[in-house]
């Protein structure tokens, strides 16, 4: 009898302690609202990466909260892609975490990173060319599918159910980004906007918990931009969360919850687009390099 | 669909009665069943060729040493039987797995070299079987003068016996084939030839799927190995040579690979070309050299590719001449 008050008084006492540390955050700015809303599902803590005796990467630290688009940028050369393939397994870091979830991901391989939630798109467009368009986003899949080689050599009747349903929903996928007249064609018949549209399905097809697009309005036009930036607004909508590298500063600005920026490797600046439009640092930086995007 | 079933049916009855008539229709031609012989032999590489296929076609890897997959799983029936007097339907598949298993294992640190590499790391694979076999511990392998091996011995004696014996497993392997290559783990094949990188950021654990497309490979080579040893009654280590492993990547090129179809026309073309010079057998290499170039240079991807090819541009045309007409009206 008196220890379940006793329990009882010491479980209050935790309510407490937790609704005071809650209100000490939000005081310090409202970001317990945003953890709880939105909590870090990817982070990366100083990551370093080398390349013999360059650094690409500088100890960088980014968060990347569920349900938002967050947005890496900075000068060519800055370590964005660098830092993607990082998180992506296709580098080691030379130093640093990198945390999905909590769960280290630093050392993993590729395949397996995409099988704990992460999918990508790439800068330079790697689709598989002569497979076709619905085929790509059914490779999307792969780490989603369960058949494996025994189903497939006597192509049970589980595997060709899996297969059908995969289809149908790879077709859903393309008609989600107004690709599936193409849906036979091979991928590398596609114009360049329209590959890197189903870059991004493809990556999607996985039911990823993070995203990461380098570049993805790179070769496209201002008609497919716009049309690019619903899509990101919906694809949001959907629930997923982006990462996102881009260069055109008004669909970075129109888009971004939160802003990164890179320069020569370790992080300049960060913070909400407006922060960052009006940051210093960062005008000094654009106008400093060589660039000429902002 | 059901009009698209039917288009289907047709051509399938009319190649099934071919395929049953084929040893009838040559031995009358003939008069002798030379070229029954020569009808197994060709069903015999439909296997071996399929199965380089979706090593080289499908999963996009070199290997100038599959002669050896064949001799060594030829050797292991061969000698299995001779030596322990073990029923041939167990010493064949113990043939076929091992040569799958010898795949894998040469897959596990080939898997990791670039593709010009692989084919050097191949071709010493070849060389190491053949001059194993020629000069072995103790002589168990007879050496180069190779062994002596039982037919099946329900089929001995009759090659039109051997013939829908053959016939049904290449038709088993082919079905094999195309089931695999229409799956998640054909995909993941082909997204390795496509694009290495892409296919390891999209989740396909690369190093896994090829050591499976070797094994798969050795293992249909392995088998096809198996039965040319039981139907010609003896192996030796010449086999393993480069010139047989030239042979099938020959056969599977010129044909098309990364195609069903592709595998058997190589083997049916070049397999007929290969006995209208039988008196020249010393130029036989130099036709494998002549082939390969004409594919090289010519045809990239074999009778196959260059039918679609063909195909397609007709269907391009087409398109644009109504494009053209439609203008015109308008
Ligand atoms: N594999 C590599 N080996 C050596 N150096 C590399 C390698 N990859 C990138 N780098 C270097 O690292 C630096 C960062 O490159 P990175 O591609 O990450 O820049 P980025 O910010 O993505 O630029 P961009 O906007 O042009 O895409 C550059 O100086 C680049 O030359
Ligand atoms: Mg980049």
């Amino acid at each position: 009898m008196a220890d379940i008050v006793k329990d009882e008084i010491l479980a209050q006492e935790e309510t407490d302690k937790a609704i005071a540390k809650e209100a000490e955050l939000q005081a310090a700015g409202g970001k317990a609202e945003d953890d709880k809303a939105h909590p870090v599902v990817l982070e990366t803590r100083g990551v370093t990466i080398q390349f013999g005796g360059l650094t690409a990467v500088d100890h960088a630290s980014i968060k990347v909260r569920k349900g938002l688009i967050t947005a890496l940028i900075g000068p060519n050369g800055a370590g964005k892609t660098t830092l993607f393939n990082a998180v992506s397994g296709v580098y080691i870091p030379t130093s640093g975490e990198v945390l999905l979830n909590g769960e280290h991901l630093e050392g993993k391989r590729g395949f397996q990173i995409n099988e704990a939630g992460i999918s990508r798109t790439y800068q330079v467009i790697n689709l598989f060319r002569s497979m076709t368009v619905l085929e790509n986003v059914m490779v999307g899949m792969h780490t989603r599918l369960k058949s494996n080689f025994w189903s497939d050599l006597f192509n049970s009747k589980k595997k060709r159910e899996e297969d059908a349903e995969a289809r149908e929903k790879a077709f859903e996928w393309l008609k989600f980004v107004g690709l599936d007249e193409y849906a036979n064609s091979p991928a590398g018949s596609l114009s360049y906007g329209k590959q890197r549209l189903l870059e991004i399905v493809r990556g999607l097809a996985s039911d990823p918990q993070v995203i990461l697009l380098d570049e993805p309005a790179a070769g496209m036009n201002s008609t497919e931009k716009l049309e690019l930036d619903a899509l990101l607004k919906q694809i949001l909508n959907m629930g997923y969360t982006i990462l996102i590298v881009e260069h055109d500063m008004k669909l970075i600005m129109n888009i971004s919850d939160y802003i990164y920026v890179l320069y020569h490797g370790a992080l300049l600046a960060e913070g909400t687009p407006e922060e960052i439009q009006a940051n210093p640092d960062v005008i000094a930086a654009y106008l400093g390099g060589e660039d000429d995007v902002i | 669909m059901k009009t698209n079933s039917k288009k289907k049916i047709l051509p399938l009855i009319i190649g099934a009665v071919i395929l049953l008539a084929l040893p009838f229709v040559a031995q009358m031609i003939t008069g002798n069943d030379y070229w029954v012989l020569i009808l197994c032999t060709m069903l015999i590489y439909v296997i071996a060729v399929s199965g380089l296929d979706i090593l080289f076609g499908y999963s996009g890897q070199i290997s100038l040493g599959h002669a050896s997959f064949y001799v060594i799983a030829a050797y292991t029936t061969g000698l299995l039987n001779n030596y322990f007097n073990i029923p041939l339907f167990i010493t064949i598949p113990c043939g076929a797995i091992l040569a799958a298993l010898l795949g894998a294992a040469l897959a596990y640190p080939a898997s990791r070299l670039k593709f010009h590499f692989l084919s050097l790391a191949t071709v010493a694979f070849g060389e190491i079987t053949y001059y194993f076999l020629y000069t072995s511990p103790g002589g168990f392998t007879n050496d180069y003068k190779g062994i002596n091996i039982r037919s099946i011995p329900f089929l001995e004696g009759s090659y039109t016996k051997w013939y829908f014996w053959l016939l049904l497993w290449a038709i088993i392997f082919v079905v094999a084939k195309i089931f695999i290559v229409n799956s998640r783990t054909g995909r993941a094949f082909i997204a390795i030839r496509e694009n290495t990188h892409a296919a390891d950021g999209m989740g396909v654990n690369v190093q896994k799927y090829k050591i499976l497309a070797f094994a798969i490979s050795a293992f249909y080579v392995g088998f096809a190995g198996t039965m040319y040893a039981h139907l010609y009654k003896y192996i030796s280590p010449e086999t393993a040579r480069q010139k047989q492993s030239v042979l099938f990547l020959t056969m599977m090129l010129f044909g098309g690979s990364g195609s069903i179809v592709g595998s058997m026309i190589g083997v049916v073309i070049i397999e007929i070309l290969l006995e209208l010079i039988r008196p020249l057998q010393e130029y036989q290499m130099l036709l494998y050299g002549i082939l390969l170039l004409i594919v090289i240079i010519a045809l990239p991807g074999g009778i196959v590719g260059g039918v679609r090819d063909v195909m397609a541009d007709r269907a391009k045309r087409k398109l644009q001449k109504e494009g053209e007409g439609g203008a015109q009206n308008g």
